[in-house]
């Protein structure tokens, strides 16, 4: 009842309040407006020198990292490996309350091992599987409750890496497969019995609006795949998700209608950000960030909500960065096109943007040649998700300077199989010392307010809390704070493995923590970054490692 | 660890193996791996788990289980349990109790997929399983060569004409009562955990795992597999059945 309370509360009230956990941290992006910020500041600038470890927990599954993102719930932490063994711990403790572990998927299944994250609501903890299941447990007991196939891995080549969204009396989630002949699709269940609600297709089938952006019939096997998860504006009742690339990645002759005009709407509604009715999946509105992508430049990423004021008026907008480092700021109730910039300093793939969002001076692979490409197909950002202050109004985004060399083929697809279509071997820019970087943009002005350079990649998420901290981890093992204000390194801690995954914030009995996951390894980019510099050993492994200040001292 | 080795030692200078030899190596690997407890029993009989012994099972579905187990069963995957040559010869040894009397020895290697198909059987292979269909395709529900969900039990008796098909009586779907619902159920297991069914209200099927007592079962359904697939017209079906066909052998 309290609960309603306070939801009733909130759907009248800004993104400004919504937009901050507080005692728990309930969402994979924190709140479902994803800011990856928590109001809790008993950790601050002043005092975060003594940060200290309160416990750790070995989840024991070493097969890959831990990339998940914790939920704390009423002070109980609910986390998931890559191999889909979920663990209930007291937050405060770390002390096991139940355990759940699914089945081992067999070898056939392709696909990679790993799993983003999990999702609590309606009394219950949801997750994906690599053979492409969603599972529903007991958040209580973590009894097994439903489980349901989404699609035949095999067959698709899909499953499902992401944290999934509960929306209502709805879990809706989006699935792997946009690298291969696949046609990509967000799916919601009921929470109570499992049942479909609605799927949602990214490409629009014959008879729909959209599908004319498709040539023939590539529409089937066009990717798109929407593999990352979405945020939720109650108020606004519209779900936002950010759609992968088409297929195939760097070769268009396929999927191009003959004669279009690549400014604008080109193979919808690949590399979109999208608003869809949480009841239906119907489409409300789409904005497309790369019309005909030829660079593997996703934009499955995160969607952060927030109001901000913008040309003097107070608007309700999103903000969405790509693959590219292109970062879009919308309209959230319209998908009117407010402005866009580009994070990361070398940019190769286009010259720029026009103020009404078209891109300029694109520098398309050709069939048969090798071009170089900056940012790389790894990302100028990868999947792990930035962070928002409302604080200091900046963006706090890792970003890393890679290129690589794009030689497009022109494959047949096959379904299910991998339909990337191009060599894309990665390598480092030449002339530069560090090739990552720590920035804060303020998404108003477009403009980098600081940056703090690292040697190596960055591939773990952000969080940002009202102590004015940002904190993060590298692949060296080491999690650090910074001054949100100016990106002065203030604390760190060698946590013993390369990061990968996310820090949370929460409280217990008015302790705050901070929780990150530790473990480097990854099948695609953590392996790809790895490559890059032989002469290191970041070290694997699946560990939460979760600080707070002394007892004494706070 | 010393019979392991004793077949890999025999296998590698002969080139082929002998085929009576390794199916007595899979019996006794049976008999102390698959036949214990409550699991398949002498021979295949079964003692608690499936009868496995004259189930019309052919080898590429026998290596299938054998080797990836049977999701939410007692069936674990036995792909890491047993060594390669225990998992060729046990695979061959169930083979013989299906009336495959000189089983492939490679059968492990090769994936369950369809086997090269021509004409109607190759059009209905792509019907079976067409991505653009969504839940209304018939894998769905039945995996067949290596593709589809095995939410219904393996295709032992195709049928004879798409009308026998359209007429298919499910008397194994009941009807289950929980939360104040009914839905068609097929049930999985009964035991003191609770009953694991499918609820079959609506596509895809979903997994329930009810509490002990939660869920009553009656006989009988409202659900009608020509319901499920009357999104095929009736050339499709006969092309599905030529598939069928093709690919399970009797």
């Amino acid at each position: 009842m309290r609960f309603s309370l306070i939801l009733l509360t909130l759907s009248s009230a800004l993104a400004q309040d919504a937009g901050a956990t507080h005692a728990d941290w309930p969402h994979y992006g924190g709140t479902q407006f994803s800011w990856r910020y928590s109001a809790l500041d008993q950790i601050n600038t002043a005092n975060v020198k003594s940060l200290t470890p309160a416990w750790i927990f070995q989840t024991g599954d070493y097969a890959e990292n831990l990339q998940a993102t914790p939920i704390v719930v009423d002070g109980v932490m609910y986390l998931i490996t890559a191999r889909a063994r979920v663990f209930a711990l007291d937050a405060a403790t770390g002390g096991e309350i139940w355990r759940y572990n699914y089945p081992e998927v067999p070898r056939n299944i392709p696909g990679f091992i790993g799993s983003r994250g999990l999702a609590v609501g309606d009394g219950k903890v949801f997750f994906g599987t690599k053979d492409n299941y969603m599972v529903a447990l007991d958040q209580k007991s973590g009894r097994q409750l439903w489980k349901v196939n989404i699609d035949d891995a095999r067959q698709c080549g899909c499953n499902i890496t992401a944290a999934p969204l509960v929306v209502k009396d709805k879990v809706i989630v989006g699935g792997t497969g946009g690298d291969g002949a696949h046609r990509g699709y967000i799916t919601a269940f009921s929470t109570k019995t499992g049942r479909l609600a609605w799927r949602w297709y990214v490409i629009p089938g014959p008879g729909e609006k959209g599908h004319e952006t498709w040539k023939g019939d590539s529409w089937k096997f066009g990717g798109g795949a929407p593999w990352l998860t979405g945020s939720y504006d109650p108020s606004l009742n519209l779900l936002y998700w950010g759609t992968g690339n088409a297929a195939a990645d760097f070769y268009d002759a396929e999927r191009v209608p003959a004669g279009a005009d690549k400014s604008k709407d080109v193979n919808l509604y690949t590399a979109s950000v999208v608003a869809l009715d949480p009841e239906t999946g119907k489409l409300r509105w789409h904005h497309q960030e790369v019309p005909d992508d030829q660079w593997d430049y996703d934009s499955a990423y995160e969607v952060l909500l927030m109001d901000r004021e913008i040309r003097g008026r107070l608007r309700q907008v999103l903000v969405h960065m790509n693959k590219s480092g292109l970062t879009s700021v919308l309209d959230r109730v319209t998908g009117e096109f407010l402005g866009a910039f580009s994070v990361p300093e070398l940019r190769t793939w286009i010259a720029g943007i026009t103020e009404d969002g078209k891109l300029v001076g694109r520098n398309e692979p050709q069939l048969g040649k090798t071009t170089t490409i900056c940012p790389s197909a790894a990302g100028a950002k990868s999947w792990n998700s930035m962070a928002y202050s409302p604080r200091t109004g900046f963006l706090y985004v890792p970003i890393n300077e890679l290129c690589n060399d794009i030689t497009p083929n022109n494959r047949v697809a096959e379904e299910g199989k991998n339909y990337m279509n191009g060599e894309f071997p990665v390598k480092l820019p030449a002339g530069r010392a560090t090739y990552s970087h720590v920035d804060a943009w303020d998404p108003v002005t477009g403009k980098r307010a600081w940056t703090l350079p690292y040697k190596y990649v960055l591939l773990a998420s952000m969080l940002a809390t009202a102590g004015d901290l940002v904190f993060t981890g590298n692949p060296e093992g080491e999690f650090f704070a910074m001054d949100a204000k100016t990106g002065n390194r203030l604390w760190s801690y060698q946590t013993g493995a390369g990061h990968r995954g996310a820090a949370v914030s929460y409280a217990v009995n008015g302790r705050q923590f901070i929780a990150t996951a530790t473990g480097w390894h990854s099948s695609v980019v953590g392996a790809a970054a790895a490559a890059l510099f032989p002469d290191q050993d970041w070290r694997l492994g699946s560990t939460l490692v979760v600080f707070a200040l002394p007892e004494a001292s706070r | 660890m010393k019979s392991v080795l004793a077949i890999l030692a025999l296998a590698a200078p002969c080139g082929a193996q002998n085929v009576a030899d390794v199916v007595k190596q899979g019996e006794q690997v049976f008999a102390k791996t698959c036949a214990t407890g409550y699991c398949h029993g002498v021979k295949g009989t079964s003692s608690g788990a499936p009868r496995l012994a004259g189930r019309g099972f052919d080898q590429a579905y026998i290596a299938t289980v054998v080797r990836s187990g049977v999701p939410d069963t007692g069936m674990a995957s036995f792909a890491t349990r047993l060594s390669r040559p225990e998992l060729i010869a046990v695979v061959a040894y169930v083979a013989t109790l299906n009336g495959i009397t000189n089983p492939t020895l490679g059968a492990l290697e090769a994936e369950p997929t369809a086997r090269a198909l021509t004409g109607e059987a190759a059009r209905g292979a792509d019907l079976f399983k067409e991505a653009v269909r969504g839940f209304g395709r018939c894998s769905t529900c039945h995996e067949v060569a290596g593709f589809g969900i095995p939410v219904a039990a393996p295709i032992a008796k195709i049928p004879a004409s798409v009308a026998a098909l359209k007429a298919q009586m499910t008397p194994n779907v009941k009807t289950a009562a929980m939360d104040g619902e009914s839905m068609p159920a097929l049930v999985l297991s009964e035991s003191k955990q609770g009953p694991v069914f499918y609820d079959l209200t609506s596509a895809p099927p979903v997994q329930r795992n009810a509490l002990p007592g939660a869920a009553k079962f009656t006989n009988g359904s409202e659900w009608r597999h020509a319901s499920a697939i009357a999104a095929y017209n009736d050339a499709e079906l006969s092309a599905i059945l030529a598939y069928l066909r093709a690919v399970i052998k009797p």
